[in-house]
């Protein structure tokens, strides 16, 4: 059964009319859609006089609705106007917010002037860090010397493998460098198998491929900058590393390189030609089925001469964590150590008779949220500044300064955020001015004696006690009506009528 | 509010009206030949600039007539005082819409 005409017309006019009530804000909006309603309802009476259907009638029905969107509007407009502007006084919320944008602005300067912070902040893990593990001989405890002969290495890459489906090598000594006409230079090379940077992931910038079996070399950047003065066209010649010819094919970034062994330039042996007879590092890459036997395990693998012998395996994990656990940690110590050092309620807001705005509300909690976020790049360049200072810092130290630091200023910082919080106007966020102290200390027990502050425009008084007690444990908002006005008359001052 | 608040030819209409007992916004309308996007939004601003004040019908008399109640509008004296300057600055206001007084004299 199709329905009547009328019906579909009167659907429409209300759909219009809800559609409109959308516009005006939410505590007007009953009453709006009231009026409507019943102005709607005589509308009909006033065009349906004869009781049968026009279109023309509808017609001028809808175009009544239609104008129930300006009006929506003209509420809504009516409303914005009411909202109360942020205090612009000394300490104003914008203030603190632009305040907090200069600390992390400053502390992120600084620590991409610092250059170990900048190549941490630059660094970008390798590839696939919890499959890739350092083999070494299990019979030495550090991993920080070369334990791994060449022979061993070609056993490996020789058979067929179950648990590992690549393998890399290389070797660190020290090597005479020389180009052109320039003295040879000694530095610290790494002799690696080619396949070395592909399998870490490493990223190679001014990347060349070398003609045929000739060996490549990269260089760190330091390197790059100090003994080649940042020539860009260094990449692409021919240069003497020790007794043989290498191209130089490329330059890594600073703290890319995680792995044992200080080098200042990688040369990559093609068909893993060209090793000395010393030991050296292996990193493999684990299977992905083998993916849940974890970070370190030893492992039973045979030796050139055919016995088998005890190895251990690590994931690079380790090595190429960034800070962002260590700050992390320290955020969660800052939390669990801050209720020891600051009351945690805000006070008590209690709803006056005309209730705070919901956008007043919610704007006070996001200022408190926003310091808390702004809070966190603060603590964790300023830590990392501090951590690595002086250049060249032992890892254990730098690591341990900054989870020292990150836990100090986070602490102060969320307290200030808290202290910060107490002491603004809930209403437009200014910083409560003209303590006053009210009632005399020995009568603690018997009145109440603390310190008033005063919103300067007007909005409330902050009592906070002296001494907690049972009946006053908190500080205590009170928000001014209206009879204030007068004394908060001053151009520019928002006045008490505010909610 | 300030007395010698100068409305525009629209507003000084609607007040008009509303003195000459058209105090509901549809009969604004009616009488005004204003569209309803004009007139409620001119009368929730004169109702800001308390020149207007609204009330709503009893809802029992509502009831009685088997009719939703609605919104009256009434003047201010705050709105009386404008609305004599206005028809000293629109001197054909009076004439358009004439107040219930004005048409029994």
């Amino acid at each position: 059964m199709m329905p009547q005409p009328s019906f579909l017309c009167d659907l429409v006019c209300r759909g219009l009319l809800r559609g409109a009530s959308l516009l005006v804000p939410g505590r007007q909006r009953a009453e709006w859609w009231r009026e409507w309603r019943a102005e709607l309802w005589h509308v009909r009476q006033a065009y349906r006089a004869e009781r049968s259907f026009s279109w023309m009638a509808e017609r001028e029905v809808a175009a009544f609705c239609l104008g129930a969107f300006p009006d929506a509007l003209c509420f809504r407009d009516q409303f914005k106007q009411r909202r109360i502007p942020l205090a612009t006084t000394k300490g104003s919320a914008t203030q603190c917010v632009q305040m907090l944008f200069s600390l992390i602005t400053i502390s992120y300067g600084v620590a991409l002037l610092l250059p170990d912070v900048s190549a941490i902040l630059h660094f970008s893990a390798y590839r696939d860090t919890r499959n890739l593990m350092l083999l070494r001989d299990a019979h030495f405890s550090g991993d920080s010397v070369p334990t791994i002969s060449v022979e061993q290495y070609q056993v490996w890459k020789r058979r067929r493998q179950e648990l590992f489906n690549g393998f890399a090598f290389y070797q660190v000594s020290e090597q005479s460098i020389s180009w052109e006409s320039n003295m040879p230079t000694k530095g610290a090379v790494a002799s690696a198998s080619s396949n070395l940077f592909d399998l870490l992931g490493l990223r190679v910038r001014y990347s060349r491929e070398a003609p045929g079996s000739l060996p490549r070399l990269i260089l760190s950047e330091q390197m790059w900058k100090s003994w080649f003065g940042s020539d860009p066209h260094i990449f692409g010649r021919m240069i003497q590393v020790g007794s043989e010819s290498a191209m130089v094919s490329g330059m890594i970034d600073p703290g890319e390189w995680r792995l044992p062994g200080q080098t200042n330039a990688w040369l990559l042996q093609p068909q893993d030609l060209g090793f000395s007879e010393g030991l050296g590092f292996v990193v493999a890459h684990l299977q992905s089925s083998h993916a849940g036997w974890g970070e370190a395990w030893h492992m039973s693998a045979p030796t050139p001469t055919g016995t088998p012998d005890d190895f251990f395996c690590e994931s690079l994990t380790e090595r190429t964590r960034g800070p962002g656990d260590v700050f992390l940690f320290a955020i969660l110590l800052a939390c669990l150590a801050l209720p020891a050092t600051t009351s945690l309620p805000l006070g008590e807001y209690r709803a006056s008779s005309r209730k705070l705005s919901w956008f007043t509300r919610v704007r006070r909690w996001s200022f408190l949220g926003c310091k808390l976020t702004l809070l966190l790049p603060i603590v964790y360049f300023v830590s990392l500044d501090l951590a690595h200072l002086r250049s060249g810092m032992d890892p254990i130290t730098s690591e341990y300064l900054q989870l020292m630091s990150a836990f100090s200023i986070c602490l102060f910082g969320l307290r200030w955020s808290l202290r910060d919080q107490r002491q603004r106007c809930p209403v437009c966020l200014g910083k409560l001015t003209n303590p006053a102290r009210v009632g005399q200390p020995s009568r603690s027990f018997l009145a109440w004696n603390g310190t008033e502050l005063i919103c300067v425009s007007g909005h409330g008084l902050l009592h906070v006690p002296e001494m907690p007690t049972s009946w006053f444990s908190e500080q205590r908002w009170l928000y001014l009506d209206a009879s204030w006005e007068v004394l908060f008359a001053e151009p520019g001052f928002g006045t008490p009528g505010y909610f | 509010m300030a007395v010698e608040t100068k409305l525009s030819h629209t507003a000084a209409m609607i007040l008009q009206a509303v003195n000459a007992g058209y105090v509901y916004g549809f009969s604004v309308m009616e009488m005004t030949g204003l569209p309803s996007g004009t007139v409620y939004p001119a009368m929730r601003r004169l109702e800001r600039d308390e020149l207007i004040r609204s009330s709503w019908e009893q809802q029992a008399i509502a009831d009685a007539e088997q009719r939703p109640p609605r919104k009256y509008y009434k003047l201010t004296r705050m709105g009386k005082v404008t609305l004599e300057a206005s028809r000293k600055r629109y001197p054909l206001l009076a004439k358009l819409i004439p107040s219930e007084q004005e048409e029994q004299v």
